[in-house]
């Protein structure tokens, strides 16, 4: 069989469809978990629902960001695995960096025609190699970072810890923040300083109105890109 | 007291034990592709090409593999980490989500409450945006090119848009730390590709300095209290 034919044939989408199986199942594994558990600790159906409606109006925006790599990818590496690449870790990048640094080992280039099927062969091993690393390391650290949590609120105050895990968070978005400005240009400060003032607006001066918390940061995201780009 | 911390015990047990489970499903979901090629069609790198496909892979991409998951740890919590591993866009995605949901329901990060809302969360975010993938995977070659110029240059900004407004949520709860932190950031982010440090490494330099600001902000207010 031609190699179009096969990476878009429908045993590979089959293939591919397993791991958007267990993707979807672990979160409805794992929001059932939470909202049965959400009772225990005192928090009410509504404040979960509006919890859920939020996150779902947040990633409305962001899950955009992938669909012009998702084109790119389709075009060299097929819809099947496009569409499974694009929905596991790895950024769209990253994918097709790894599939093209794979394809080299056997002297073959994307989008080349030198691509045989070896190659695209290559190409799987390659984005699954690359994946392995960080599956293997969430299941290998999860539950010994969680241990390491208990046992630090044990030996120190429990406020410095909290107050810790913030600093590292705020420190973590701190770093991705400056990358998007530092020798990126004026847009991208209008985007960031824009979206994080109408942050800001909502969730402090606009409090009182519960309804528009809730998809404060799709709308914020929304204004921030739209002001850059109008004067740019 | 007692009763209460061991039913957290057993629900943080019930997501570590979810989170092996599934994960080990995923880590086998994500050989299938490639083992479908070699069974059916019978193609298959030799072995010692897979092996330097590994190396290149742990080369380029393996500090990432230990750092991100520990550095992510503080945002996104167990189930959280079990998700965000498997499905991806930890940064720009599903941490937003998590703050997101714990802000709406008003409970705080580190809390067993803020747990279970960021895991309502990142779940939420899975479902939505294994959506717009899927629908774009079917349609999106032929629906990109349609969007309007100033739609489709606007996603150029999505990143730097989605950082600042998540940052300014997470500053307007710490505002000591959050305007300390960003001026370290910005200074640390200009200054170490200079000295050659690479964006990895620069990743724990700058959460080494939010870490550090939280110190003083900490020792500042447990001074304060003292004097009063």
């Amino acid at each position: 069989m031609e190699l179009k034919a096969i990476i878009n044939s429908p045993g590979l989408w089959i293939a591919s469809s397993f791991m958007i199986i267990v993707v979807v199942a672990q979160s409805i594994i794992f929001i059932r978990a939470a909202f049965k558990e959400a009772k225990n600790v005192g928090l009410t159906r509504e404040q979960c629902v509006r919890g859920m409606r939020s996150a779902m109006i947040t990633a409305i925006g962001p899950s955009f960001s992938p669909v012009i790599i998702l084109v790119g990818l389709l075009a060299v590496l097929g819809a099947p695995t496009a569409w499974m690449r694009m929905n596991d870790i790895g950024a769209g990048r990253t994918e097709l960096a790894m599939a093209n640094a794979a394809a080299s080992v056997i002297g073959a280039e994307l989008q080349a025609g030198n691509f045989t099927i070896e190659a695209f062969g290559a190409a799987l091993w390659g984005m699954a190699l690359n994946n392995l690393g960080w599956m293997v390391v969430a299941l290998v650290l999860t539950h010994r970072m969680a241990k390491a949590v208990n046992l630090l609120n044990k030996k120190y105050d429990p406020k410095w810890i909290k107050l810790m895990m913030a600093g590292a968070t705020i420190g973590l978005f701190a770093y991705l923040l400056s990358g998007q400005l530092v020798g990126k240009g004026s847009p991208n400060i209008t985007a960031a300083v824009v979206s994080a003032g109408t942050m800001l607006f909502i969730s402090k001066a606009l409090k009182k109105y519960p309804k528009l918390q809730e998809p404060a940061l799709g709308i914020s995201m929304l204004v921030g890109m739209f002001v850059a780009t109008a004067i740019a | 007291m007692s009763n209460n911390s061991s039913r957290e015990v057993s629900f943080s047990d019930n997501m570590v034990k979810i989170g092996i489970i599934t994960v080990c499903l995923a880590i086998v979901a994500n050989f299938i592709p490639a083992l479908y090629l070699w069974l059916v069609h019978g193609i298959i790198p030799d072995f010692s090409t897979i092996l330097s496909i590994w190396s290149l892979a742990f080369v380029t991409f393996g500090v990432g593999w230990i750092v991100q998951p520990i550095t992510y740890y503080s945002i996104m919590g167990v189930s959280g980490s079990y998700i965000g591993w498997v499905a991806g866009s930890v940064a720009d995605l599903r941490a937003p989500c998590a703050t997101m949901a714990q802000k709406v329901a008003g409970v705080e990060a580190g809390t067993p409450e803020g747990d279970i809302m960021s895991t309502i969360g990142v779940t939420s975010s899975v479902f939505v945006s294994v959506t717009i993938i899927t629908i774009f995977t079917f349609i999106g070659a032929y629906t990109i090119p349609l969007l309007p110029e100033f739609i489709k240059s606007s996603f150029a900004y999505i990143l730097p848009a989605v950082f600042g407004a998540v940052y300014a949520e997470m500053s307007s709860k710490n505002l000591e730390i959050g305007a300390g932190t960003i001026a370290c950031g910005l200074i640390l982010v200009y200054l170490l590709p200079k000295l050659g440090v690479s964006s990895i490494y620069m990743t724990l330099f700058v959460i080494a300095a939010g870490m550090l600001v939280a110190r003083v902000v900490y020792t500042m207010k447990k001074k304060k209290e003292q004097d009063n």
